[in-house]
């Protein structure tokens, strides 16, 4: 019995500390499962905490991103711009100017659709020059049907946009085209025909902004400005064709004129040269039938017949000298005649010029100076053609110049030439006659020729003889301040 | 002999002219008369039977294999409109065929998936087969069946790696080019067999943000309720917007913004663009999302993007034991040619210098990309991916 008590006593014990143990666990267990609980709990706010803030991630990173996208966007644009000025700017061909659009730098701005038109005056009506993306039969009858839209465009200068229309004149204009949005910005050029440039987007995801329309309203500009480049250039180009075809037409009735001048003048000079040969002949039949009367070898003359024959004789003389000078001019012009060019003494020629108008110069009184330096006295002339040169200038000279005047002859070496100036102190040539005294019997309109009979072929044939040593001649004067006649020969040196 | 090849590149307008154009420059690069196959991509508006025609005329009956995409590729730069032409000539014991399938909404991916296997496997009895390429239609719902149903006739281990095809952003039809043809709401592929290297680095950049979230329904593509509450939620919740204000922004958000699905063992989580909200709340993804997996909402950066390039270019490395490369292939998301924006050359220079300037490169730009996950938890089997640059390196 105590046995048995002693057991129940030490199973209650142990029952007891049993319990207690397992109530210490459990209450244990219990607190370690509160903590974990609060553990997990705190996790779980953490993670709750840390999706809140993914949240605030992703949004901002959606605000960031699409910043990055517009910049991205307006980055890629203005270099599409720059392209696009590029090309259009490097050509003045009115016609190449649409075609440089190209559709990768339109899309780039974001359109991928395009079209242009330029208003024709004449016809009434747009007309296409560029059409990216669109039917282009379609395209001209839609856009003329509504002209008046565009026209008042054009007349406001304003770009319009999906954005900036009203709603009804918008989806009117999508559903025209078949597009989602669009920007139409005028194209003005200050002269010529105005238009208008349409992009367009099928894609719904694009939004246009005022920095489109922008964009499109420089690039419109761009194109203006490229018209009238092009046009301006068409027209000075024009002009300047103009002027060569003119200036060619010209050429070739100045060539034909020339031509039909040069057959003239041979027909004159061949005119001029037959005559005088004819002429020669009876002359020389008539001087010497008068010289044969003159001597007297058919009689005595009675004096009024004498007289009457010394002015045949006379006239004779004169023909003689006017038939010559006529066939030496005929012959140098035809280049029949030919300058046998020889060393010779300049001083000399003009010595012997000077010699035979000696009597001349006495009956008048007048001084004659003779300069020939040793240095320009050699000269390689024909002898008796510059002796006639001297002969005629001297003798124009005692002409002109009234008794007790003055006549000089200078010559002096220029480079490899020799210069003679023949000054007088004459009553001079009028500035406007200068020129024409060389020209065939022209004769100057003073007093002096009024009273001296003379051809008016001395001077022309001077300056055929001194053309024909390559050299030249020159007059300078005034009225009342004499003359000097200049002319240049090749030296022999 | 080492494989022979050469790419051609047009620019042309005119759509005859730049096939002309590019063919041609392709065959004088290539050095060879014999040509195996033609790998063509074209912006849309290159996208034209005629283009085919021409091309095929130009080099005789050889195999013509390709896509649409936003933009093309090469070591020339990034070309967003034009075409571009590689043509193969293939030494002895290299081994190739090419299969279409066509009207794939009138049967299920996974059934059009086997027709493709099927078709690729033909005239390959016998001989070793090394890896699968395969395009498909952008705009399919669902690709990851595709997948699926190629590798139940190819093996679920088989190296197969590929692009869904784009278009110019606008969504609406994206193309397949097969031989003279050009289909839509079609699978195109190539099987390449005998004495092939590759080397395939598959990578987005895309990290996890927010707290783990559990698909509790789902079916194929569709995504029902996330942690017990219609999925929609996880999007409304983050963004602050409602269904309308979500879809507003939906090609934005989904660019950007995608899900990621954890996969144990992998580096990366397997990105899922929503292609789509329903009323109910339902996200519509590109590819499938298993049911009971673990999602977090993903997020990208440019620096992050162009790490995860670098990082793909090395596994190429790796996997080739660094011998030299005879070609690469590039499919890149269009995602990452968003976001990039004007760094998008940056990444093919990374990928340039990593691989080799002169090693001939052709790449797309995807609406999805195909390739085995590298865990050995997956055996190799291909998923359906978003956001990633997929390289694969060739030496043959």
């Amino acid at each position: 019995m105590v046995n048995n008590e002693y057991l129940i006593n030490t199973l209650g014990f142990v029952s007891m500390v049993i319990i207690i143990s397992l109530a210490t666990v459990i209450a244990w267990k219990m607190q370690r499962l509160r903590q974990l609980q609060s553990v997990i709990d705190k996790l779980r706010k953490s993670l709750d905490e840390m999706d809140e803030q993914a949240k605030l991630i992703v949004r901002t990173d959606m605000e960031l991103n699409k910043t990055q996208e517009e910049l991205d966007k307006k980055v890629t644009s203005l270099y599409a711009l720059q392209g696009l000025s590029r090309a259009i700017s490097t050509t003045l061909e009115e016609g190449q100017i649409f075609k440089r659009i190209d559709a990768g730098y339109l899309e780039d701005i974001g359109f991928e659709k395009a079209f242009a038109f330029l208003w024709n005056e004449r016809g009434k009506k747009f007309l296409p020059c560029l059409n990216i993306g669109f039917e282009e039969e379609a395209l001209e009858s839609a856009v003329n049907l509504g002209q008046e839209s565009y026209i008042n465009l054009i007349a406001n200068e304003k770009t319009l946009s999906s954005i900036s229309m009203d709603k009804l004149s918008r989806d009117k204009t999508n559903q025209s085209y078949k597009i989602n949005s669009f920007v139409i910005a005028p194209i003005l050029p200050k002269e010529g025909d105005k238009g208008f440039l349409f992009v367009a987007t099928e894609n719904a995801d694009t939004l246009i902004t005022e920095g489109d329309e922008e964009l499109l309203t420089i690039l419109a500009n761009q194109l203006g400005q490229a018209l009238e480049n092009a046009r301006l250039f068409e027209k000075t180009w024009r002009a300047q064709q103009g002027l060569e075809d003119r200036v060619k037409e010209r050429t070739h009735e100045l060539t034909l004129a020339l031509e039909e001048v040069k057959k003239v003048s041979k027909r004159k000079t061949d005119f001029i040269s037959s005559v005088s040969h004819e002429l020669r002949t009876p002359l020389t039949s008539i001087k010497g039938y008068a010289s044969i009367l003159l001597a007297g070898k058919l009689g005595k003359l009675e004096p009024q017949a004498q007289e009457r024959l010394d002015k045949i004789n006379r006239h004779s003389d004169e023909l003689v000298h006017l038939v010559n000078d006529l066939l030496d001019i005929s012959r140098i012009e035809a280049g029949k005649m030919i300058m046998k060019q020889e060393q010779q003494n300049l001083k000399n020629i003009a010595g012997q010029a000077v010699d035979l108008l000696s009597g001349q110069l006495k009956e008048k009184l007048i001084e004659l100076t003779l300069d020939i330096p040793a240095d320009a006295d050699r000269v390689f002339v024909d002898q008796s053609q510059i002796e006639r040169v001297f002969i005629n200038i001297i003798g124009n000279a005692i002409k002109f110049t009234p008794q007790k005047g003055k006549i000089t002859i200078r010559a002096r070496k220029v480079d490899n030439a020799a210069q003679v100036d023949i000054a007088d102190t004459g009553c001079g040539i009028p500035p406007e006659a200068q020129e024409a005294i060389f020209e065939e019997f022209y004769r100057v309109d003073n007093p002096i020729n009024q009273q001296v009979r003379g051809t008016g072929l001395g001077l022309t044939l001077v300056k055929y003889i001194i053309e024909a040593h390559k050299g030249k001649i020159w007059v300078k004067s005034g009225p009342g301040q004499g003359s000097t006649f200049s002319f240049i020969l090749p030296s022999s040196s | 002999m080492a494989i022979q090849l050469g790419i051609g590149i047009s620019t042309d307008k005119n759509y005859i002219a730049a096939a002309k154009e590019a063919a041609s420059q392709a065959a004088i690069n290539t050095h060879s008369t014999k040509i195996d196959l033609a790998l063509v991509y074209g912006s849309i508006e290159f996208s034209h039977p005629g283009v085919l025609k021409t091309i095929s005329s130009l080099l005789g009956p050889t195999h013509i294999i390709g896509c649409s995409t936003l933009a093309f590729i090469s070591n020339q730069g990034i070309f967003k409109h034009g075409l571009a032409v590689m043509l193969f000539s293939l030494p002895e014991g290299v081994f190739l065929n090419t299969a279409c399938v066509q009207d794939i909404s009138k049967k299920s991916t996974v059934n059009a998936g086997e027709e493709l296997g099927k078709k690729l496997l033909y005239g390959f009895r016998g001989v070793r087969r090394d890896l699968g390429v395969m395009f498909s239609d952008g705009l399919i719902q669902d690709g990851s069946g595709l997948i699926t149903g190629c590798q139940e006739k190819l093996g679920i281990s088989f190296p197969l790696a590929g692009a869904s095809a784009s278009d110019n952003l606008s969504f609406k039809k994206t193309y397949l080019y097969y031989n003279q043809e050009i289909f839509s709401d079609a699978a195109c592929g190539m099987l390449w067999g005998g004495k092939l290297n590759f080397g395939l680095g598959i990578k987005h950049g895309w990290k996890p943000l927010g707290k783990p979230r559990r698909v509790t329904k789902a079916k194929d593509n569709m995504v029902n309720e996330i942690d017990g509450l219609p999925a929609v939620k996880i999007y409304e919740e983050y963004f602050a917007k409602d269904i309308a204000g979500l879809r507003k922004d939906l090609k934005h958000i989904s660019i950007f913004y995608p899900i990621g699905i954890y996969l144990p063992g992998e580096e990366e989580y397997l990105l899922r663009n929503i292609s789509s909200i329903k009323e109910d709340g339902s996200l519509v993804f590109q590819g499938s999302v298993p049911q009971d997996c673990q999602i977090r909402l993903m997020i990208g950066t440019k620096e992050s993007c162009l790490a995860a390039t670098e990082q793909a270019a090395q596994e190429v490395k790796k996997g080739t034991q660094g011998r030299p490369l005879n070609f690469i292939f590039v499919f890149e998301s269009v995602s990452r040619y968003l976001l990039l924006g004007r760094q998008a050359k940056q990444e093919l220079e990374i990928i340039k210098t990593q691989l080799g300037a002169d090693v001939p490169l052709i790449g797309i730009y995807t609406y999805g990309e195909q390739a085995p996950l590298r865990s050995i938890n997956y055996r190799g089997k291909t998923y359906f991916h978003n956001q990633t640059v997929t390289i694969l390196g060739v030496n043959a």
